[in-house]
């Protein structure tokens, strides 16, 4: 059978009967849709991802992108994709109609991505950025910027970056160095100079034009982050009708491990001193801007994981089912026929943790689409909250699907055995894709960083509470509640002896374990959406016996996660309190 | 011109397809549905003939359950302008939908009908050769694309079916053994589209929103006075031969001899 990528009963089941989909509807920003529209669209999406992008992974992956000439050549099958992924809508869909969207729930245009995701996540990557390019420009930009810069990138005649990267600034933007010149053209205008790295789609052969959405500093502009601007850097500028050489150029590509469809390349602004960048929105507010696209963005990393993970478990499962190997335990008879080793326990505990992990991280982008959903067009009144508690899961949301991911990825390759580890077979290109999203859009140790020292003890724990009346919400069993209160306490009360530490002037005490703290949340975060999809498993099996197994499957996949995650959080949290070893470890002693 | 086309909703090839244990039929609960791979190529193309011929109009008709609806939409969605949808619940077999289809024309009076050459849940390939029968007109089945898929004409999203000048007949391209037949029939007429006639259109989600404003008009078989009592009785389903496992040879020669003694082969 071919890989469906995700399974669309998992999909329908997860809108549908876990996240309420169809109530979003009821909102007036909503009214114009309804489950038909969803369906079709999400039709239209798997059907891409299945008969257009997939198909172009290996090759993709084969030939990564080159220099030639100054100018970087993708693999020919992007002229092919990029219509198909335009035509979709995937680079304005969620907007309002009066900027040229569909107002898509964010909740729909996020599985639809994850279809596209986990069929070829470069491919969609040139989409994503060019969306969330297109909607920064929108946001932030002056009339004459909007003019300029908008529609050319949502009707997909030209594609957008994101430029933030410098070789000493990578997680530490505060460093950004490239500089603008005021120009005495016209206000609003700046003459750039300096160097990204590492900038996806920076370079391509397949529109017309490319828009960089790059971080830089104003001449004179305070030191710091107070003193970041943004500019849409255009590689070839709008002049007198035509459109001339921006001096934008690409320095070299990457040789990457994963993610071959997209070049990353080094990017000089202004190496002849001709390099004009349109300010978008305030000056000196340019991170804060640019923070609208990196949240969007970390989910979309968050999507990726989740479905690059989604491939491969769908991939393994396929494999266990078919590949005779070995005897029952109780059956050593060498003349029985071999099983298949989807019958043998331990295939079964990989399966499990895989459909754990990816059902899980799903849920909770999900959690996080629908917030965003919400914080935009829900009732007023609750917007504050929601808003807390989506900026509070945004860095488990980007960060789970990434590491958890990448052991699910593993095990895909592990139930494939010696095939697993050969190039013959996909699961050893889609772990090395996913070792990526630990790294860019902000790092695990950066996400981890947000979310201990920024995000829980934002409003004096207000996020921590809220989070904490979400639970309450969940008809769970008496088990998962107990447990899910249990983990929940020690969280909070780690929080706070982590705070005081931290109040006290001892920032090593508090945040030397963030990475242990960030795991012990995401644990509890899942452990929440597993009770959620398992008390929408319970009804369901209730009403509709002939998706038994479907529903078995869920509420087993929640006991694995009860059983074998959620422990985990006790001892994570006693470490994140006690364990001073690295921290007090001297460079010098390693 | 008008353009009727028709869509099927059948089991989507991509669900896991079990027979039911008294072998009457296959499971239908749990189990996704889509339309009809062929039909979305007739649909395809007749959007084509419409936007290469307008003023024009393409109507989608489907026979089936309420939910039949959906796959209507679908070809809405791809870009057709309204649907009709006659509306039955129960198994009806590719005569009763030929004689249905019959008296939606009569009524719809297109300039071209074009269908699927089959429907791949049950793969007859005979409700297009039927209504053409039933009305008395000509017909062209199998249709492809004189050039290939790949070709700057597919690419450029030119139909395969060529109208003539004054619209009184269009030729259409069938793969024949070892070559393509071409022929040309008086309109109006039933084309029943083949795989290679072109590469139907993804439904983007602005013709998706517009699609839920077109209508979509509801008739019955008691309506349109067809007697649906199948005449063909299904007796027994069966699910294909398990795949038995495979053996090794330890040398091509073995191979050879297995591949023509026991496999016979060759
Ligand atoms: C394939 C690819 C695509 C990319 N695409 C883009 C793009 O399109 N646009 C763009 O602007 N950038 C892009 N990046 C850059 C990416 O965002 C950065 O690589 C990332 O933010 C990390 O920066 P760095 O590489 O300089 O590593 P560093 O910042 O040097 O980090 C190295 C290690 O040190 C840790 N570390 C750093 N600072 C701290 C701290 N304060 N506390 C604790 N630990 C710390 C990090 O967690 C990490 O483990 C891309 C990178 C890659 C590899």
């Amino acid at each position: 059978m071919a890989n469906p990528l995700f399974s669309d009963r998992e999909v329908s089941f997860q809108l549908y009967e876990v996240h309420g989909a169809g109530d979003l509807c009821q909102l007036p920003a909503f009214a114009d849709h309804g489950r038909e529209t969803f369906d079709l669209f999400l039709a239209s999406a798997r059907k891409i991802a299945r008969d257009v992008l997939f198909p172009a992974y290996r090759p993709m992956d084969a030939e990564p992108p080159r220099l030639e000439g100054g100018r970087v050549r993708v693999h020919p099958a992007m002229k092919e994709i990029w219509p198909r992924l335009v035509e979709l809508g995937m680079t304005n869909a969620t907007r309002p109609s009066e900027v040229g969207g569909q107002e898509l729930p964010v909740l729909v245009a996020m599985f639809a991505g994850g279809y596209l995701s986990a069929a070829n996540g470069a491919a969609t990557a040139y989409a994503g950025l060019t969306a969330g390019a297109a909607h920064l420009v929108e946001a932030f930009g002056s009339e004459e910027v909007r003019r300029t810069f908008h529609e050319p990138m949502i009707s997909g005649r030209w594609s957008g970056t994101m430029a933030l990267t410098e070789p000493h600034a990578g997680s530490s933007l505060a460093d950004v160095r490239t500089t603008a010149t005021p120009m005495p053209a016209g206000p609003g205008r700046y003459l750039l100079r300096g160097n990204k790295v590492f900038i996806s789609g920076g370079d391509q052969d397949f529109t017309e034009n490319i828009v960089h959405l790059a971080l830089g500093r104003i001449e004179g502009a305070p030191a710091g982050i107070k003193g970041i601007s943004l500019f849409a850097v255009p590689r070839l500028r709008p002049e007198d009708g035509r459109l001339v050489d921006n001096d934008c150029s690409s320095a070299g590509v990457f040789h990457k491990m994963g993610w071959r469809g997209i070049p990353s390349i080094a990017l000089n602004f202004g190496e002849r001193g001709d390099c004009v960048g349109w300010v978008v929105g305030t000056p000196h507010q340019g991170l804060g801007h640019m923070f609208q696209m990196m949240n969007e963005a970390r989910l979309m990393v968050g999507m990726n994981g989740v479905a690059t993970a989604s491939a491969a478990y769908h991939e393994s499962l396929e494999y266990a089912r078919t590949r005779p190997q070995g005897r029952p335990l109780a059956a050593r008879d060498p003349r029985t026929p071999q099983i298949p080793i989807v019958e043998h326990a331990d295939v079964r505990r990989m399966l499990l943790k895989q459909k754990a992990i990816v059902e899980g991280g799903l849920s909770l982008l999900a959690e996080c689409a629908r917030l965003a959903d919400l914080v935009r067009h829900g009732p007023e009144e609750d917007r504050e909250r929601r808003r807390m508690l989506l900026d509070l899961l945004t860095p488990v949301g980007k960060s789970f699907p990434a590491e958890a991911g990448f052991v699910s990825n593993s095990l895909a390759v592990q139930i494939h055995g010696g095939y697993g580890y050969t190039a013959e077979y996909l699961p050893e290109a889609w772990l090395r894709d996913q070792k990526l999203n630990s790294i860019h859009e902000g790092t695990t140790g950066i996400q981890s960083l947000d979310l201990l020292g920024r995000k829980v003890v934002a409003g004096g724990g207000d996020a921590l509470r809220a989070l904490a009346a979400e639970f309450a919400a969940v008809e769970a069993t008496n088990e998962e509640r107990a447990g899910l209160r249990a983990a929940l306490e020690k969280i909070a009360a780690t929080t706070m002896e982590l705070a005081q530490r931290g109040l006290a002037g001892d920032r090593d005490g508090m945040l030397a374990h963030s990475v242990d703290y960030l795991d012990a949340f995401s644990v509890l975060v899942i452990s929440w959406q597993w009770a959620k999809m398992a008390a929408a498993a319970r009804r369901g099996l209730e009403r509709d016996r002939a998706s038994a197994d479907f529903y078995r499957g869920k509420i087993a996949a929640a006991r694995w996660f009860f059983a074998n995650e959620l422990p985990r959080v006790s001892t994570l949290c006693d470490i994140c309190l006690t364990d001073a070893s690295f921290v007090e470890a001297r460079p010098e002693w390693f | 011109m008008k353009i009727l086309t028709t869509v099927k909703r059948v089991e989507d090839y991509e669900s896991k397809i079990k027979v039911r244990p008294d072998q009457t039929w296959i499971v239908t609960e749990g189990v996704n549905y889509r339309a009809n791979p062929f039909d979305e190529i007739a649909v395809e193309e007749a959007l084509r003939l419409r936007d290469a011929n307008m003023p024009s109009e393409v109507v989608v008709v489907s026979v089936g359950p309420a939910a039949a609806a959906t796959e209507i939409r679908s070809g809405l969605a791809m870009g057709a302008d309204r649907g009709i949808l006659v509306k039955h619940d129960a198994f009806v077999d590719s005569d009763g939908v030929a004689r249905l289809l019959q008296k939606v024309i009569e009524q719809e009076k297109p300039d071209l009908v074009l269908m699927g050459k089959q429907a791949v849940d049950v793969d007859d390939n005979v409700a297009g050769q039927l209504v053409a029968e039933y009305l008395g007109w000509g017909q062209a089945t199998f249709a492809s694309k004189k050039e290939s898929l790949e070709s700057p004409e597919e690419k450029a999203k030119k139909p395969g079916l060529k109208l003539s000048a004054d619209k009184k007949s269009v030729q259409a391209a069938r793969e024949v053994d070892g070559g393509l037949e071409v022929l040309e029939v008086q309109l109006p007429a039933i084309v029943t589209v083949d795989l290679r006639l072109n590469v139907p259109r993804y439904a983007s989600l602005p013709n998706i929103m517009k699609a839920k404003k077109k209508p979509i008009q509801e008739l019955t078989p008691q309506g349109l006075s067809v007697d649906v009592t199948p005449k063909v009785k299904v007796l027994k389903v069966e699910p294909p031969p398990a795949r038995t496992a495979g053996i090794k040879v330890p040398d091509v020669a073995t191979l050879v001899q297995k591949l023509h003694a026991e496999a016979k082969v060759i």
